[in-house]
């Protein structure tokens, strides 16, 4: 498929005598943000590590735009951008020094190319001084600076949203919406946080002890006929469970305010009941995402943070 | 090739922008001032001092070795001590030329003993190269990028002879420069008498220079080598620097143990010392300049693909 930027074929990994990863098969395409969700130790950074040829392949092949990690390294690898684990600089030089050393080792970077990428991550005031003073959210824009610098069709961020502030959060995901929408780049993030990345990734893809367990569309997730838990602030308390049970048979429960399960298209049908039936309504919250808790039922819900 | 440069630069200025190698620098401008400075000390009143600065040289010449035979019948101690003056003014004497003075050059061919410093310099840093890519986490950026580890090693396999070759010369032209200052300049091409395998000759310092720094070379290259090659397997400086420092210093010892069996002339330092042919006396029979640019070049080659297979083969994995 011409729209594929990087495929995993039955990737594995042995250590020691260790199966890490256990057979990923996958593919990412151009334009797409794939989240890479798995719990602590799940196998999202060896993988990664293959991916960009750190480590090498115990079987399978990883392809970036049909070139081999393994037999063409060097065609493969110019495509990828990455940070793999802590976005780790060299703490005795500057931030421009820092990007400038990348910028060598690729093929046509050119000073301007750098200038664009220091403002695009928002690091001038801070470019000029060492990296090792740099905060930890400064050296993941750094990293994520030194990533796209050469404009690579595949980017690869292991845990960007480590050490970040919720505004930081929000740049950086705005940012990566734009290059997959715009730039048409195949985006892969991993994270342990589901709710982090939940929000910029369009296929979520779950790794459970070196194996994918599910692969799910960010939308789908979210189609008409799911149900969802939803949360209402109404009075009078009484009335609204009366109408929820005889219209619509839906239990309620909760006294202060009412918890139900329902299917998502029917929620704008309750609402004009209740406001029909002059039902006061203070607020309504979906207060579970339906895949979180999809992923929480596939993993058990204790070893997820 | 072009991005072979480009390697090259970085590795470069990766090394030139750290403090720790310009302390380095400062350290040995230091050390040369202070050697010069211990040496400018009373050096005028030494005979050899008055016999280049006097017309009477060849009086002066008679009357030291006439003092110094006095004193070797006073005290059979001092033979060893004087007989080498003795013969070298002799040879003075019977070819009819005058000392030249104690000059800048003299004082770099003496500073030689320096190259130990740079040979232990370089060891550090040959250690570092590879090793602090890892320790700082940067390998992981580092080997990502459309260049092959063979290619990246070898830029940094030669960034750590460069380094030999700048320190190598910022000694012997601080040492020249602060020579000059302290002792001035004797022409472009003085001559002075030493002691060689075959007697005593009149032989240029600038000849001198070269060999007695270039002989020095082989085993600051053998040894930063080896110090390369631990860091390549073990991705740790300090444990490169200990080994290879501890080698160098005790080689001799090493192999003065096993000269009892033959198979010792095999040992790295038996051969690191080309004095030995200079002198023409080889530790072990059956050694000869061929046979140790064997033995070393074989060396040379396990130290190089050791490093390369550990460099290139080997998984980057967390730590
Ligand atoms: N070099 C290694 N030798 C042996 N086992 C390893 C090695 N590297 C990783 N592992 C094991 O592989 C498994 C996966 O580790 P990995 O770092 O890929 O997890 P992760 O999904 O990135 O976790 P995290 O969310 O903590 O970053 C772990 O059980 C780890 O112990
Ligand atoms: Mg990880």
């Amino acid at each position: 498929m011409s729209d594929t930027a990087m495929e995993l074929i039955d990737v594995k990994k042995v250590i020691g005598n260790k199966d890490i990863i256990k057979g990923l098969t996958f593919n990412i395409h151009k334009g797409e943000v794939f989240g890479f969700i798995g719990p602590n130790g799940a196998g999202k950074t060896t993988t990664i590590r293959m991916m960009v040829g750190l480590m090498g392949l115990s079987g399978g092949d990883v392809r970036i735009l049909g070139n081999s990690i393994k037999s063409d390294f060097k065609d493969a690898i110019r495509e990828v951008g990455a940070i793999v684990e802590n976005p780790e600089m060299y703490p005795f030089m500057t931030g421009k020094q820092n990007l400038t050393h990348y910028a060598r080792m690729m093929p046509k970077v050119t000073k301007e190319r750098i200038q664009e990428v220091v403002k695009l991550v928002g690091l001038e005031k801070a470019i000029n001084e060492k990296a090792g003073k740099y905060s930890l959210g400064m050296r993941q824009r750094l990293g994520i600076a030194q990533a796209i610098l050469h404009q690579p069709s595949v980017l690869i961020l292991d845990e960007p949203t480590n050490g970040l502030d919720p505004a930081g959060i929000r740049e950086i995901r705005q940012y990566i919406r734009k290059l997959a929408e715009e730039e048409n780049v195949a985006v892969i993030i991993s994270s342990h946080l589901l709710s982090e990345i939940e929000l910029m990734c369009d296929r979520i893809g779950l790794i459970k002890n070196g194996e994918m367990v599910a692969i799910q569309d960010v939308n789908a997730a979210t189609e008409q006929t799911t149900v969802v838990e939803v949360q209402l602030e109404v009075t009078p308390i009484q009335e609204a469970v009366n109408i929820l049970t005889e219209d619509f048979g839906i239990k309620a429960s909760g006294r202060d305010t009412l918890l139900i399960q329902a299917e998502r298209d029917r929620i704008p049908d309750i609402i004009e009941t209740f406001v029909k039936q002059n039902i006061r309504i203070y607020q309504v919250t979906v207060t579970t995402s339906t895949l979180e808790d999809k992923f929480f039922d596939l993993i058990g819900e204790n070893t997820i943070e | 090739m072009s991005n072979f440069f480009q390697l090259l630069m970085n590795e470069q200025f990766k090394l030139y922008i750290r403090k720790s190698t310009w302390i380095m620098y400062i350290l040995m401008a230091v050390l040369i001032v202070g050697v010069a400075f211990l040496s400018n000390f009373g050096v005028e009143n030494t005979p050899t001092y008055q016999a280049a600065h006097d017309d009477d040289w060849r009086q002066t010449l008679q009357d030291d070795n006439a003092s110094m035979q006095k004193k070797m019948e006073q005290d059979e101690m001092m033979q060893g001590a004087y007989t080498g003056q003795i013969e070298k003014n002799n040879y003075y004497l019977d070819n009819d030329i005058q000392p030249a003075p104690y000059d800048t050059w003299q004082f770099v061919m003496e500073n030689k003993f320096l190259l130990s410093l740079v040979s232990l310099l370089t060891i550090i840093v040959a250690a570092g190269i590879v090793a602090n890519e890892f320790k700082w986490g940067t390998i992981k950026l580092l080997l990502i990028r459309p260049i092959t580890r063979t290619k990246i090693l070898a830029s940094k396999y030669v960034s750590v002879l460069l380094f030999a070759l700048f320190t190598l010369l910022f000694v012997l032209i601080f040492s020249w420069i602060i020579g000059a200052i302290f002792f001035g300049i004797n022409g472009m091409d003085p001559h002075i008498v030493v002691n060689q395998s075959d007697g005593y000759a009149y032989v240029s310092v600038i000849g001198q220079i070269v060999q007695g720094y270039g002989l020095q070379l082989v085993t600051l290259v053998m040894m930063a080598t080896f110090a390369f090659m631990i860091s390549a397997i073990f991705r740790q400086s300090s444990l490169a620097i200990g080994i290879a420092i501890f080698l160098m210093l005790s080689g001799n010892a090493i192999v003065g143990f096993f000269s009892d069996y033959n198979w010792a002339k095999y040992i790295l330092f038996a051969n690191t010392n080309m004095n030995q042919y200079i002198n023409g006396s080889p530790m072990f029979d059956g050694m000869s300049l061929g046979f140790s640019i064997t033995v070393l070049a074989v060396y040379y080659v396990i130290f190089l693909t050791v490093s390369w297979v550990f460099f290139t083969k080997r998984d980057v994995a967390g730590h």
